[in-house]
């Protein structure tokens, strides 16, 4: 009690405070920096230095936090080690009772592991995120159009806003799209957009996920142990509610439904429980109320797609494909797949049932591709992008080779087909022998990669360390906002942040030692 | 309901009460052991004949001692029937199926099979047989109880209760079956002090001694006995209980398939209306008189007769 005590009324101390008194507050108090300490029983701070040269998510400096992030500050980041310990203790356990697991592949099978968790918020205050919002959706469209356009009538091609060889030559471009013109002209149903922010806190576009993008499930579940953790401050804060996501999804299903269909049957397609995402599949079903199915559920006959039930064949009129393209239709493409269902293709050709996101849709979040996404929004939407994205180079221009092999150690490369952060080399920390592995690598195959410059990501303070050594520091984040198309765009506020726990690592991907953060928008 | 999951509830029914069964088959020859004569190098044997597992256990062990027989019935990973192999087959079955089960029957499940894995002849004997099979039978009443309470009332509940009855009702017939056909190999010995302890015994591992109290008083009787687990049915335990649960399942499940799409298959009717008839126009004294053991065999080849009735007609996929 005395403990709540002392966070309630620090609280208000800081919240009526202004940047001013802050820092009078710092020279009274006489801060410590280092492991997180109580100066005094009523009035305890965070012992926390934003990273030079970065931009920081919660402080615009040492001890003066960001407006949006002044309660979290008060009552969060000043609360003594042991209550920290105590909510991390009970973050943890609830993820493990609620069952929210990742798969690792190549473990043994049944080897669960929980995505680490973060205490400290992510705030994106109403008006960035109005602006965010505005241009995620206009990013999903024109992505949307462009995917249509080049399975379609291809005028982007012909006006050469895009090489064509570009496109077609893309491990991700499926010539079995060609002429499938799905309800609404949606392939893209779910997309996640990756976000970065630079020195300056401009957020950027990383790079996009338009096949299968995954994480939703963890942005939900991390909503729903921080407001049973600490329900007062998520209230005091004032959050967007991301509850609706699951009912958004199957509202976009719905529209994507065949439009003679008036109550169609939607179902999730998974590749089964070893999958990586298979807790999401689980949860994201459960949620809408729909049938999780693998392909041994599912049967084509006539053009039409079936589930196997235990009173005959009910016909599905969307799938909610969680399965890579590849493995979807043996009969079109790896026909040792027993993950998908044959025939499906000719289905979606026939119109009869809508797969989302639908066939080919990775060519759109292609690297290499991506350097034209500003373009294809001028061109599609006659608008001018609203998000800028991080600047990128394309290798298999000679000149361009040839300055960024010269400067190699300044560059981070990607794999164009690659996803995950596998095969990432970031040039700055990169030994001699990698970049001149790497150097070998481009000149063999110029069109596998792509070259950005070096963004220094944005910190978040974050704790790390177990019992008495618990520190708040900051860590490296990212963000992987979600966007719906149906008949209309929808996004969820908010989206997934992702934290590289490891000290000065900028690699947030779970398969790659990240964790995760709740993030907030909100309109206080 | 999706063929898939019909299947995956079944089974993880079956192999929950199969597992269930078994821990009760091993006690309750183990406290038939403990009251009879020591030192008998078959003791162990007839179980092995009544679960029709002779051949298996003599592939890889060389005598059917106490040890042998407990490892091949409780942890042995190459006995699929094993009471591990049960848990870990209805683990992955619930886990195909966690978007359709209660978190906490997932979480109950996956404890007892991640516990499972740390089972040896020396935890065996470090908690006692006993100690040791009477916590696992509290586990299992856990599991039904979370299963009663959460598991929806849809299909797919009737399926996971067929598995569950079917299992049941061969289970009855096969602790029964130790009883009087093999342990009891002297007619002289019949209404003995000996008798009556293990007749005792019998009813306490099926969770029926205080149930038959209440019913017949103090004396246990042979034919008493026999009644009450095969035809009592009020006593949830007993083979007509099961029976009758079971059909009520099949009857909903018919149902649902005749306004659909689906053939009533002749095979299915026939093969529980027989079970059923067994169980319903037999009393105690015919089958006594008959041959319990020819008649629990009967049983018993009905019930795997509806088992593959059943899976022809529903859970198969192709």
């Amino acid at each position: 009690m005395v403990e709540g005590n002392a966070v309630h009324i620090d609280g208000i101390a800081f919240a009526h405070s202004t940047r001013r008194d802050a820092q009078i507050m710092r020279s009274r108090i006489g801060m410590t920096q280092g492991a997180l300490q109580m100066s005094r029983p009523m009035l305890v701070k965070p012992a926390y230095s934003p990273l030079p040269g970065t931009y920081d998510e919660t402080f615009e400096a040492e001890l003066i936090p960001r407006a949006a992030c002044e309660p979290i500050v008060a009552s969060l980041l000043s609360a003594s080690p042991e209550r920290i310990n105590e909510l991390r203790a009970r973050a943890d356990r609830m993820f493990l009772t609620m069952g929210v697991t990742f798969n690792v592949y190549g473990d043994n099978a049944g080897a669960e592991r929980i995505f680490p968790f973060d205490l400290v918020p992510r705030v994106i205050d109403a008006n960035t995120w109005k602006d965010l919002e505005a241009g995620l959706a206009q990013r999903v469209r024109a992505l949307n159009a462009f995917v249509a356009d080049i399975y379609g009538e291809g005028k982007i091609l012909r006006d050469e806003v895009v090489p064509r060889d570009l496109v077609c030559g893309s491990s991700q471009y499926r010539r079995a799209a060609i002429g499938i013109k799905p309800p609404n002209g949606v392939f893209v149903t779910v997309a996640g957009i990756d976000l970065v922010r630079d020195h300056e806190g401009r957020f950027m576009v990383l790079e996009d996920n338009v096949r299968t993008p995954s994480g939703v499930s963890y942005v939900l579940e991390n909503r729903q142990v921080m407001t049973r953790l600490m329900p007062d401050l998520v209230r005091k804060c004032g959050v967007r509610s991301v509850e609706n996501y699951p009912s958004d999804l199957l509202a976009s299903l719905h529209e994507i439904a065949p439009p003679t269909v008036a109550r169609p049957t939607a179902a999730l397609l998974t590749p089964g429980p070893y999958n990586s995402a298979f807790f999401e599949h689980v949860f994201l079903s459960q949620q809408m109320g729909i049938e999780l199915v693998e392909g041994q559920d599912l049967v084509c006959v006539d053009h039409k797609l079936f589930m196997k039930t235990v009173s005959g064949l009910q016909q599905v009129h969307v799938l909610y494909r969680r399965i890579d393209d590849d493995f979807l239709d043996p009969l079109v493409f790896r026909s040792d797949s027993l993950l998908g269902v044959a025939g499906i293709t000719d289905a979606m050709r026939a119109g009869t049932v809508t797969v989302a996101n639908g066939i080919g849709t990775g060519v759109a979040d292609d690297k290499a591709v991506f350097a034209y996404t500003p373009a294809m929004i001028r061109y599609y939407l006659a608008e001018e992008p609203l998000l800028p994205i991080v600047e990128t180079h394309l290798l298999r221009d000679a000149d361009v080779r040839k300055r960024v092999i010269h400067d190699l150690d300044q560059f981070v490369i990607k794999p164009t087909g690659a996803s995950g952060g596998y095969g990432v080399l970031i040039g700055p920390k990169a030994t001699y022998r990698e970049l001149a592995q790497m150097r070998d690598a481009i000149e063999k195959d110029p069109a596998a990669f792509i070259a950005q410059p070096m963004v220094q990501l944005s910190a978040h303070p974050t704790f790390v360390g177990q019992g008495s050594n618990v520190a708040l520091v900051p860590r490296h984040v990212d963000l992987r906002p979600f966007v719906l198309l149906g008949s209309k765009a929808r996004v969820l506020p908010g989206g997934l942040t992702r934290v590289a726990l490891r000290e000065g690592s900028l690699i947030v991907n779970s398969s790659q030692g990240g964790g995760s953060k709740d993030t907030w928008v909100v309109d206080a | 309901m999706l063929r898939r999951i019909a299947n995956h509830l079944f089974w993880a029914a079956r192999n929950l009460e199969r597992a269930e069964w078994r821990a009760r088959l091993v006690n309750v020859n183990y406290h038939l052991l403990v009251e009879s004569p020591p030192q008998n190098p078959q003791a162990w044997a007839p179980l092995l004949a009544i679960t029709g597992e002779r051949e298996v256990f003599e592939e890889r062990y060389t005598s059917a001692d106490e040890t042998s027989v407990l490892t091949f019935y409780t942890f042995d990973d190459e006995n699929p029937s094993s009471i591990r192999s049960c848990i870990r087959a209805a683990r992955e079955s619930a886990r195909a199926l966690r978007h359709r089960i209660s978190s906490e029957l997932w979480l109950e499940l996956n404890t007892l099979y991640l516990d499972s894995l740390s089972w040896s002849p020396a935890t065996l004997e470090a908690s006692g047989i006993y100690a040791f099979f009477t916590e696992l039978g509290g586990r299992f009443y856990r599991i039904a109880g979370i299963t009663s309470d959460t598991l929806t009332r849809d299909p797919g509940y009737d399926f996971f209760m067929i598995g569950k009855m079917l299992e049941r009702t061969e289970s009855v017939a096969r602790l029964l079956d130790v009883k009087y056909h093999f342990l009891l190999p002297h007619v002289e010995d019949l209404g003995g002090s000996v008798d009556l302890l293990q007749w005792a015994a019998l009813l306490r591992s099926a969770s029926a001694l205080e149930a038959y109290r209440r019913v017949y008083g103090n004396a246990i009787e042979v034919e008493r006995v026999v009644e009450m687990l095969l035809f009592d049915e009020s006593f949830p335990r007993s083979a007509r209980f099961a029976m009758n649960r079971l059909g009520a399942s099949l009857q909903r499940i018919a149902a649902l398939s005749a306004n659909g799409t689906h053939q009533l298959s002749e095979a299915r009717a026939l093969a529980s209306a027989k079970l059923a008839n067994l169980l319903s126009s037999s009393c105690v004294t015919d089958v006594i008189g008959g041959g319990l053991h020819e008649y629990l065999l009967q049983i018993e080849d009905e019930c795997t007769n509806i088992g593959e009735v059943l899976s022809a007609d529903y859970l198969r996929f192709e």
